[in-house]
Parts: structure tokens; sequence; C-alpha cells
């Protein structure tokens, strides 16, 4: 059952990439109790971003009343206290002194979910007591580190039909590729930006991609590109909060275009992911688990004629 | 006998111990708009109080100064976090006691300030909502405790004995809920009153 989510997960992206869509909950089983968990290390980094969503049969189940995600290693913990864009998730920077296995587990903390509140909360406390999910986990385990070898950053493209050829230091290990981006663009009056996703087939250090993966055409009713619509949003605007010291928009990932970027200049930033598969409680009838690690180059578009 | 109590009366005794030295006393009654802020986070609306004070004149330009404030039940605009809805209320009364210097212009105007102690006793009220399933409700705790107040007004007379005032306050309530939870405040409340004084 596992196994088939995990295909049917980006199957679905790829044929269902309704780009206005107003609903972003992910495609989970009709039936069932399903976990979704990634943690991404990225490079560089001493801290990862955690994102993790519960769905009981196909919807998210909110966690309340002090039910909460902890992400812990053997030194280390955090409670996943960010809610995400995404529906019922949640997201959290744990910091990672040695690489090492990641533990999730749903905890009962009445206090220190409502912590970040302004008022005495150990004496202003309404507990409804641990709910249903509390108890159940995952565990977490990150693969080799990525090494991106190409392009260079600042390389400038100026055609959607142009090959940005990507290469990293190969492992071969059996883990999953794929490539975030988030694109800003601007035309000189408007602004525009938003988040992809392109899996990569094989982690063999060479992916040559259209640039039509990233830039698309507002009029184009069936563009290549493919948003990010899942808790990859939650993890990675994470990943930009912890990047750029929290001076980033909360909505950065949201997807907002004014500017149409395939006539606008635009900067992209590739985030190359090499994920690998965790385990979930057998308490969950399906979930995936991943553990993540990344690394980012930037480069830029810049049309070579204006187009309308 | 409680701290509040002994807060009253010592004040009351050094209105007393001064009606020896003067004459001239008055009584305001001034109704308040207020601005609470107890964290960067809270989302006070503005509410409503009242005060009464007792000024007696030691001197032209000089009065000790004793009063009550009392606050409405202030609400907060609901907010949510991983926990659920959440909406605080605070309701507030306060003893006051301290000095009003003014300064008397050619009648009918004069202008004053207030500065002091406080002694207050607080209400907070939290209620929580989580979802259709899981039901919230509501639970209060109070707290008292010291703290300072200072003010700036003008007042204009309308009669003999009659003033009319428009005054600037600031009221600051330190620690609040300190000894009983890890997370105390200090809650500041600044308030625009309109008031009558009567003068004898």
């Amino acid at each position: 059952m596992r196994h088939i989510l995990h295909v049917f997960f980006p199957i679905y992206l790829i044929a269902g990439c309704d780009i206005e869509s107003s609903n972003n909950i992910l495609p989970v089983p009709d039936e069932g109790l399903v976990m979704y968990a990634e943690a991404n290390l990225h490079e560089s980094q001493d801290t990862a971003q955690i994102a993790a969503a519960v769905y009981r049969d196909g919807e998210p189940v909110g966690l309340v009343g002090g039910d909460v995600f902890e992400a812990q290693t053997s030194t280390q913990r955090v409670l996943l206290k960010d809610i995400g864009i995404y529906d019922g998730s949640y997201a959290a920077s744990l910091e990672i002194d040695v690489v090492q296995d990641v533990f999730l587990n749903v905890v009962h903390a009445p206090v220190e979910a409502r912590e970040d509140r302004w008022y005495p909360v150990d004496i202003l406390n309404i507990d409804p007591g641990p709910g249903e999910l509390v108890g159940k986990s995952a565990t977490v385990s990150f693969p080799p580190e990525v090494t991106i070898t190409g392009p260079v950053s600042g390389d400038v493209y100026s055609n959607i039909a142009d090959i940005v050829d990507l290469s990293w230091i190969a492992f071969g290990a059996g883990d999953n590729m794929r490539v975030l981006s988030l694109v800003s663009c601007s035309d000189g009056l408007t602004t525009s930006s938003y988040s992809t996703v392109v899996d990569i087939a094989d982690d063999d250090g060479l992916e040559a991609m259209t640039l039509d993966r990233f830039i698309y055409d507002v009029n184009d009713n069936s563009p290549a590109i493919r948003f990010i619509s899942d808790v990859a949003q939650a993890l990675l605007q994470e990943l930009l909060n912890k990047l750029s010291a929290g001076n980033i928009d909360p909505d950065f990932v949201t997807k907002k275009v004014d500017a149409n970027p395939i006539s606008s200049n635009c900067e992209i930033r590739l985030f190359l992911q090499r994920q690998r598969n965790g385990v979930f409680d057998v308490s969950f009838d399906d979930g995936v688990v991943l553990g993540s690690r990344s690394a980012e180059v930037t480069v830029n578009y810049v049309p070579a004629t204006p187009q309308n | 006998m409680s701290a509040y109590t002994q807060f009253i009366i010592i004040g009351l005794m050094t209105v007393i111990s001064m009606t020896v030295h003067a004459s001239e006393m008055q009584l305001d009654v001034s109704v308040l708009l207020t601005d609470m802020d107890a964290s960067s986070t809270d989302e006070f609306k503005s509410g409503k109080g009242v005060t009464l004070q007792y000024s007696y004149y030691l001197k032209e330009w000089l009065a000790a100064d004793i009063g009550l404030f009392i606050s409405d039940q202030t609400l907060e605009e609901s907010q949510q976090d991983i926990v659920g809805d959440y909406r605080t209320s605070i309701q507030t009364n306060s003893f006051l006691l301290g000095i009003k210097p003014r300064y008397k212009f050619s009648t009918p105007y004069e202008v004053y300030a207030r500065l002091g102690v406080l002694y207050w006793q607080t209400e907070l009220e939290v209620e929580e909502y989580f979802n259709e399933s899981i039901s919230g409700g509501k639970t209060s705790a109070t707290d008292t405790g010291t703290g300072y107040y200072a003010s700036l007004g003008g007042a204009h007379y309308i009669g003999e004995h009659v003033v009319v005032q428009l005054e600037l306050r600031h009221m600051m309530q330190l620690d609040v809920f300190e000894g009983e939870s890890d997370y105390p405040f200090d809650l500041r409340i600044n308030a625009l009153s309109f008031g009558l004084g009567y003068r004898f």
C-alpha cells in the first residue's frame, strides 16, 4: 500500500496539475489513516526542516487541544508548531549537530503547544486531554549529502526551450531525486513568485531539463510546469525562513502571478533533493515518510525579446 | 489584613493628615477610552473605564491625589494557532495614590499632571475553541499587585466650582501573575479621559 501511494503521488501531480485549484489537499487514499512527513537537511546548514501531516479518510486531521508533532534526535527536540500553507501540515526546524535519524512522534503537550501565546498558559489552560493520534510515530533517515557540480550559479538562459544541465555527485544508492524550484519574476511593473517540482529518474549525476519546467507562459493552457501543491510547500517555506533568517514573506512559496514569467526577468533558485524512505508507525494504514538532503544553485532567465 | 486594605488605609491616613495644612479640594469623575497592551502579540480591542479621584491641595500648585480606576471587560480579537482558536479578556480595578501638580494660567485654564503608585486587581479570562468534536470552554484567574501611573491633562473652568478635564493617562501594572505562572507579563494601559471636576 505504501508503494502504491508513493507511485500514485507523483503520477497524480503530473496528471492533475490544476494550477488554479483552490484545494491543495494532497491526493491521499479515501479511506484509512495516512501519514506524510519529510525532514530535509540543506547544504551547510545545521538545522533540518521538518514537515508533517496526517489524513483520515482523505481529509487532513488537525492536531488540536495540545496534540502536536514532536521531532527529536538523541540530543535535540522541537515541536512542529508552524502551520504550513498546505492544509493540515505542520513544520519546524530541528538542530542537527550530527547527521542521524529523526524520530517523529505525536505528543500531547498542552502548555508547550501554547507557549507562543502571550498570556500565562500554564495557569489558564483548557486541556481536553490527549487525542487519538498521540503516540503514533515515524522515523526519518537522511541520505548522503547532495553536491551540485553544474550549472554555475548565475548562469543566464534566454529561452524556455533552453536546456539546464543539472549535474551532481551521484551515489546511486536507490534514493529518489527531485528538484524544487523557487521562481521570482519581474517585468518592471509587476512581480510573480511560485514554486515548482521536477522529479528526476535516477541518482546518476546528470539531468537535462528544459527551462519550461520552471518558466511558463500564463496564456499557455497546458504548461509543462508542475507547481508544488503538497507538504513540500511547508518544508520549502521553513527552509526559506531559515536561509533568510526570517526575512521572507510567510507565504512566499504560494503561487502569486502578476507578471507573465515568459516575458519577465526571473531568478530561479533550484533545490536539488536526494530523498530516502523512512518508516511509519504500523498503526497508520499508509503514508510517505522521507528524509532528504538538498543543495542549491541559482540561475537566471532573461528573455531574448519581449513576448506578450 | 490584606496588602490591598493596608494600601487603602495608608492612603486615607495620608490625605487626612494633610487636611490640617490645606483648604482646597477637588473631586473628579472621568470616563476613559482605554488601550491595553500586555504583549507585542496581544490584540486587545479598545475598552472603556471610569475613574473617581480626589485631590487635596497642600499648596497652590500641588495636591495629594487618591482615586479608583475601574475598567470594563476588555476583549481581545480572536486568534488561532496550532492548538485552536482562543480569545482573552481583561477586567481590572486599581487604587491610585500619588501627587497632582498643576499650573494655573489666567482663568479659566490650567494644566496638571498626576504621578503615583497604584494597587491593582486584574482578572484574565481565556476562552478556547478546538473543533466540532472537541469542545472548548472558559477559564479565568485573578491576581493583585502594584504598579505606577502618570498622566497629563488640561482643565477649563465652566463655573466657579466646576471644571471640565481632558487627560492622557498611562498606567502600568507590573508582574501580573508573577509567582503563580512561568509566563508573567506587564499590563500597560494607555487612556484618553474626559471628565468633570468639582472644586470646593
